[in-house]
């Protein structure tokens, strides 16, 4: 009985240090860096994980080396409830000096008016704007004045496994797809995969619902001539998502997993079905990129998702860097930050291995970025990529999008019904 | 009150008053904020204007809140019939007198210990077409199909009730487990003295006895239900299309993604209004009946 009372004393004593231990590490690990002596300490929050966050701490330590007036504190936070924790922070005066933002939450920023404008500090520090992408730059700017550095943008492209899509004889020796960009050419590439591959393959690794059903939605829809789901008004936007083109695009995507059956049902994870060779195609995030050349024995190429419907448009997002504004601002901090981000922006050649577009033209244009495979193939992309209506709703409007289009994905509701409900949900949340 | 007893209280008070700071802190000053976040124009910044009852109105008129209330109360009808009957079954089972005793109530305690996302991801892991445990097993017994055990908007429910059975149903048990316990065995020992079946003396003495903690169970196990929130986000996210988003979510989703406090606040009132009325019915009918 004793020795049973020990044990179980023990184990929660052990329990309560485990727990004390990670509790307090945490404490610690958020707030405090060694700041070297003599420098400004800047606090930067980022929402990155994987990939992402090893290569922007590798920018953020080449210049902490660089140069001793300041440091950066990164600091890496929880994607999913990244806002949330910025937002709240931002309310109560304890944010940080730098924030990465996407830019269709910009709007919701600018509109609370918690970031600063950059155009008085740009000029001190000297940022040359017409280094950086227009489409992309144009993503930031609000009443003709800059709220933030894009540091890239990241859109949904195509990858194929050489292998595969080679074995069905299916690219030319050059390397490109034999394939007609038009939409029956596209669908004859998949259904000349599906009755090519080897038994256990499939042609297409995508998800039924969610948001990358979306996003490919959004990809077709611009490339129908689709542009909006409501006007950029920041605050009172109106409702002008073109029905016709969002129907016909929806119409050509459920045609994938019900009529081809090109695309197996609910993938629990079509990351890996491509990564593992089971599938011959992916359409995904440039994000991925990274990860596919990092896995042995996967072939890849990656291409801009095909223009099939005429127009050129993908759906893309950017991330940018914010300087968070407070009752009291510290110039030197301001500085020092705006300085870091335009040195994060030019050091694109190191972001853009994880697979995103440098934001700058000229790091583009860089033989650092041209050397590596396949990104000058799809950073053509960044100049025509349809960014989400710039308005304070983009989020909502984004689980709005999200929810209803499932239930066109999951045959719920007919693409005309769902659409229907759409412009119900969303006329409601900006009050149209 | 006499002057030994007050002192006597009066010494309780250095215990108590850790907790009850906290309590104030954290439960109390909250819900007096929540009722005036509800009647402000709130986002996650800062206080904005005052609106009255402009959002209980726009409450009534939403939709999705009524959808969304209704996923919650489905998933509360759902599950209470189905856990009380269940946590009375394993709780007899592990009242046996076998060699098994222990293995029983340790086996039907344990999931209670995990964490929800614990039970989520081992949820997700074995119910995934293609390559979870569940639609293989079903496949190597000869059934030819591929259930969609997540995204089908039936068999979510489904498995949303089973999982979150088999998760807390181990509180459950533990419930009836000591009440069962605590039947004195004169009662068990006259019965058979008198020729009652095993049926009769459950019929006539168990579940009778068991009739004030499964009340307990009831109550509990509603105003839980009502909360669920965080199996439904890792599991289904709500989906297929909002199908089995329930309250807490979508209040969830105005606070934060909409960056609507206000309105969120208004929507938590709502349902705390409706687990009040709830309990106080619950409450009240215990007393009459025990009058």
């Amino acid at each position: 009985m004793i020795k049973k009372t020990f044990l179980l004393l023990s184990f929660f004593v052990m329990v309560l240090m485990i727990t004390a231990c990670s509790g307090l590490d945490r404490l610690v690990s958020g707030n405090s860096a060694d700041v070297p002596e003599g420098a400004t300490e800047i606090v930067m929050w980022n929402l990155f994980a994987g990939g992402d966050a090893a290569y922007m701490q590798e920018i953020v330590d080449k210049y902490n080396n660089s140069q001793d007036t300041y440091f950066i504190n990164n600091v890496q936070q929880e994607y999913e409830e990244y806002y949330t924790k910025l937002l709240t922070s931002l309310g109560a005066g304890k944010g940080p000096d730098i924030a990465v933002s996407h830019a269709h939450t910009l709007p919701e920023l600018v509109n609370l008016d918690v970031v600063e404008k950059l155009d008085s500090l740009a000029e001190k520090v000297g940022i040359d704007w017409t280094e950086y992408n227009k489409n992309i730059l144009e993503s930031t700017m609000f009443d003709n004045q800059h709220y933030a550095i894009p540091i890239d943008t990241h859109p949904h492209i195509f990858y194929i496994n050489n292998e595969l899509v080679g074995e069905a004889g299916l690219l030319n020796d050059d390397g490109t797809l034999k394939m007609d960009k038009t939409p029956s050419g596209y669908r004859d590439f998949f259904n000349t995969l599906k009755n090519e591959l080897p038994e256990g393959k499939f042609p297409f690794a995508f998800v039924t619902a969610g948001v990358d059903s979306f996003r490919h939605w959004w990809s077709y829809y611009s490339q129908l001539g689709g542009e909006h789901i409501v006007t950029e008004d920041l605050e009172n936007p109106t409702y002008v998502l073109d029905t016709e083109k969002a129907i016909e695009a929806a119409e050509y995507m459920l045609k994938f997993w019900y009529e081809d059956k090109v695309i197996p049902l609910n993938l629990a994870d079509f990351y890996s079905d491509f990564q593992s060779g089971k599938a011959a195609t992916i359409a995904t995030g440039v994000w991925s990129t990274g990860t596919w050349e990092n896995t042995e024995d996967l072939e890849i190429t990656a291409m801009p998702l095909p223009n099939i419907f005429g127009e050129k448009g993908a759906w893309g997002g950017s991330h940018t860097l914010v300087i968070p504004s407070y009752e009291e601002t510290d110039p030197v901090k301001q500085k020092g930050a705006l300085e870091f981000m335009n040195y994060a922006a030019d050091e694109g050649a190191i972001w853009a291995k994880a697979g995103h577009i440098p934001a700058k033209d000229t790091v583009v244009e860089s033989e650092a970025f041209q050397e590596m495979p396949y990104r000058e193939d799809y950073a053509q992309t960044a100049d025509y990529i349809n960014f989400m209506d710039r308005t304070i709703y983009a989020r909502a409007i984004n689980d709005i999008m999200v929810r209803n289009l499932d239930l066109i994905w999951t045959k719920e509701v007919t693409p005309e019904e769902g659409f229907q409900l759409v412009e119900t949900e969303v006329k409601d949340l900006i009050a149209d | 009150m006499n002057k030994k007893a007050w002192i006597q209280d009066m010494k309780a008070i250095p215990f108590l008053l850790p907790f009850l700071l906290a309590y104030l802190i954290f439960t109390i000053f909250p819900i007096f904020k929540g009722l005036e976040m509800s009647l402000y124009d709130w986002n996650l910044v800062r206080k904005m204007e005052f609106v009255g009852l402009e959002n209980y109105v726009e409450m009534v008129q939403d939709p999705n809140f009524w959808q969304t209330l209704w996923n919650t109360t489905l998933f509360v009808m759902l599950t209470t019939p189905t856990m009380v009957l269940l946590a009375l079954g394993l709780s007899l089972l592990a009242n046996l007198n076998t060699k098994l005793k222990t293995f029983f109530r340790g086996s039907f305690f344990i999931p209670s210990i995990l964490s929800v996302a614990v039970i989520s991801f081992l949820a997700i892991f074995m119910l995934q077409p293609y390559t979870g445990l569940v639609n293989t097993v079903l496949q190597s017994i000869g059934i030819n199909a591929e259930p969609f055990w997540m995204a089908d908007k039936g068999l979510a429910w489904v498995s949303i009730v089973v999982v979150t059975l088999w998760w807390s149903v181990g509180f459950n048990m533990i419930l009836f487990l000591t009440s069962l316990q605590d039947i004195p065995d004169a009662l068990y020992e006259a019965s058979e003295i008198d020729g009652a079946s095993r049926w009769k003396q459950f019929r006539y003495i168990t579940l009778p006895q068991l009739i004030p903690i499964g009340r307990v169970v009831i109550l509990l196990q509603i105003l839980a239900s009502y909360k669920v929130f965080a199996q439904i986000l890792l599991i289904t996210g709500g989906g297929p299309g909002g199908a089995t988003r329930p309250l807490i979510q979508y209040i969830y989703e105005i606070g934060f993604t909409q960056n609507n406090l206000g309105y969120a606040a208004t929507m938590s009132y709502a349902l705390f209004f409706i687990l009040l009325i709830l309990s106080v019915i619950q409450l009240k009918n215990q007393r009459m009946e025990e009058k």
